[in-house]
């Protein structure tokens, strides 16, 4: 049985419809015309329990949405949710024993207090037995190193300390599922690595169900198998990151040295993305024609120095899917 | 008792939260002295001038005012405030993400801090002893003063509650809560005592809840309410409490239904 399931899941903010200017500004004061714009449109997850799961998407794609509907934050606006058994909004508090969440952009944390106090209430609030509480916070102390700021109130650290807080203040009561919106944002290299390197133990060694959103599409690599792309709302892809990279990833470019000027660079099924000074990058449908085919094509035509294929990133194929849109048919090559 | 522990732990770690700021602290009681001798030089001259005025006597009009202003150091705190607050940063969803009762967490989180000014009350009222002279009333009148009082302050939080709930739908609720705060001033007896006005308006004021929350408690302390209407009063304190608790319920559980989590 999964362990987070939705279905037909929608949500839809009704907001008031706000004109521009002063005269704008006092029309909106009477007048009560609503603007609804729906944020999630029909999703349907379903994740196993131990799953790690890269949820991503654009800005405004609705990635935050249902994560703050999975918490029971929000109420759906239709469509049926399920998380360990529970309806999130309708078992808040139930639900909430069985979820840490951290949010990138916001902590959890006690502002006022040092961040050994604001553990210490959360043990309270979860009720953790003081040997469990023990055992966690020497295993996150060992990963995060918490030792050197745990006596300093949480508004004094710095972004890469407080998120490390974050994490720990999360997973505290040893939730099964943790929910993680943009946990690496804004942070330098090595906080990332730290974060990482947690998030994959904890999923790993105790077996915790995650959903990870984020921009950083270094942490999906790193991390996730399964990735479920969101846009405009809706689910366009959802599956294993490689068969991502083989649907979408279908241009190569190649990267020629010309050791003498050649003017036509016209191929077939190819594009001259770049062209600086006698590097040319020649960008090809590999379905349609293949490398050593174009290869021979620009040989004939031109003499070469030097040659590269460069594989599309990761960053590149999203890009494409965010500009362009997802389409489960074979994208047409740019010409 | 596990269930309990997590709000004692939100009221303590407010009442130190409160106790860092201890310039805030020696300013409040240092502008209360100061009301206390404006009001003493007010009273004085108005008595002096009209002697019509006898629904109180100088000394109680006097104690009157020092007692609603020693009140007003616990009465004047918003406790719910920090619904608002939350509200408007959208930091309220990391409490609806918690295992907790959240507007419980609020009146512990308000507990805590009234609890910390309600110590203030002691020394700003031994340096008010130095402006003033304040009648005490006898053992059984204070204590019913204390019981009124604090369903007074009931009231006062459950209202203030009610209203901010408000903010669920319309997110800022500034410009209502002030003229909430002036009718109070105004209508709760705190400033001008309710017998100072004409009798028509009189019995429309103590109909208002706003009446339940200062007036009562300082009519009985003064002994305009007297023992035979003690019961009178307290019951119609507590209707006004049993109809914001009912408001507060309906409001709570319809406003946290359609919660907009702010930014992110």
């Amino acid at each position: 049985m999964p362990i987070i399931e939705t279905r037909g899941l929608r949500k839809v903010f009704r907001s008031v419809q706000r004109y521009p200017g002063v005269g704008g500004a006092l029309r909106g004061l009477f007048s009560r015309e609503y603007i609804d714009k729906v944020a999630v449109e029909d999703v349907n997850l379903t994740m196993e329990a131990g799953e790690l799961v890269g949820y991503i998407g654009p800005n405004g794609a609705g990635k935050s949405t249902t994560i703050k509907m999975l918490t029971g934050i929000l109420v759906p606006t239709s469509g049926e949710i399920h998380v360990a058994g529970l309806v999130p909004y309708q078992k808040r508090k139930e639900n909430a024993r069985n979820i840490g969440v951290v949010f990138g952009q916001r902590s959890q944390l006690y502002w006022d207090l040092p961040l050994r106090e604001s553990f210490e209430l959360l043990r309270a609030i979860y009720a953790v037995p003081r040997a469990k509480y023990d055992a966690n916070m020497a295993f996150f102390s060992e990963i995060l190193d918490l030792d050197e700021f745990m006596t300093t109130p949480v508004r004094q650290l710095s972004l890469g300390q407080r998120m490390r807080g974050d994490f720990a203040a999360a997973m505290l009561h040893d939730p099964p599922i943790v929910y993680l919106d943009e946990p690496t944002i804004g942070l330098d290299v090595v906080a990332k690595e730290a974060i990482r390197t947690f998030i994959a133990k904890v999923n790993e060694e105790r077996g915790t169900t995650v959903i990870l959103t984020t921009h950083d599409l270094a942490d999906v690599e790193r991390l996730c198998n399964r990735i479920v792309l969101i846009d405009d709302g809706r689910i366009v892809f959802d599956g294993e990151l490689e068969r991502l990279r083989m649907e979408y990833g279908t241009h190569r470019t190649l990267v020629v040295t010309l050791a003498e000027p050649c003017d036509d660079m016209t191929f077939p099924h190819t594009e001259l993305v770049e062209q600086e000074a006698n590097v040319v990058h020649l960008r090809f449908d590999r379905r349609k024609i293949t490398a050593e085919h174009l290869l021979r094509l620009v040989t004939e035509r031109c003499t070469i120095s030097d040659v590269s294929i460069v594989e599309p990133e990761m960053e590149d194929i999203i890009r494409r899917i965010y500009l362009e849109g997802y389409r489960t048919q074979a994208p047409t090559p740019a010409s | 008792m596990t269930a309990v522990r997590p709000y004692i732990e939100f009221a303590k770690v407010a009442f130190s939260r409160e106790a860092t700021y201890r310039f805030e602290v020696f300013t409040s009681i240092g502008s209360l002295l100061v009301r206390v001798y404006l009001f003493r030089m007010v009273w004085t001259a108005l008595y002096f001038h009209n002697a019509g005025i006898r629904a109180l006597t100088l000394e109680e009009a006097i104690t009157y005012s020092t007692v609603a202003l020693l009140m007003s150091l616990v009465m004047d705190i918003d406790q719910t405030q920090l619904l608002v607050s939350k509200l408007e940063d959208g930091s309220i969803a990391t409490d609806f993400m918690k295992p907790i009762n959240v507007p419980f967490y609020f009146f512990s989180d308000g507990t805590g801090e009234v609890t910390f000014h309600a110590f203030t009350i002691i020394p700003s009222l031994l340096l008010a002893l130095l402006i003033v002279h304040i009648q005490v009333p006898d053992p059984v009148v204070l204590a019913v003063f204390f019981l009124s009082f604090f369903l007074g302050y009931l009231v006062g939080l459950l209202m203030n509650f009610v209203l901010n709930c408000i903010a669920f739908w319309t997110l800022e609720i500034q410009a209502m809560q002030l003229i909430v705060t002036w009718i109070t001033d105004l209508l709760g007896g705190e400033v001008i005592p309710l017998v100072f006005f004409p009798p028509v308006i009189q019995s429309f004021i103590y109909i208002l809840p706003f009446a339940a929350m200062y007036s009562t408690p300082l009519l009985i302390y003064v002994g305009v309410i007297g023992p035979d209407e003690y019961v009178r009063a307290l019951l119609v304190q507590v209707v006004w409490i049993a109809i914001f608790t009912v408001g507060a319920v309906l409001m709570w559980r319809f406003g946290s239904r359609r919660v907009v989590v702010q930014g992110g």
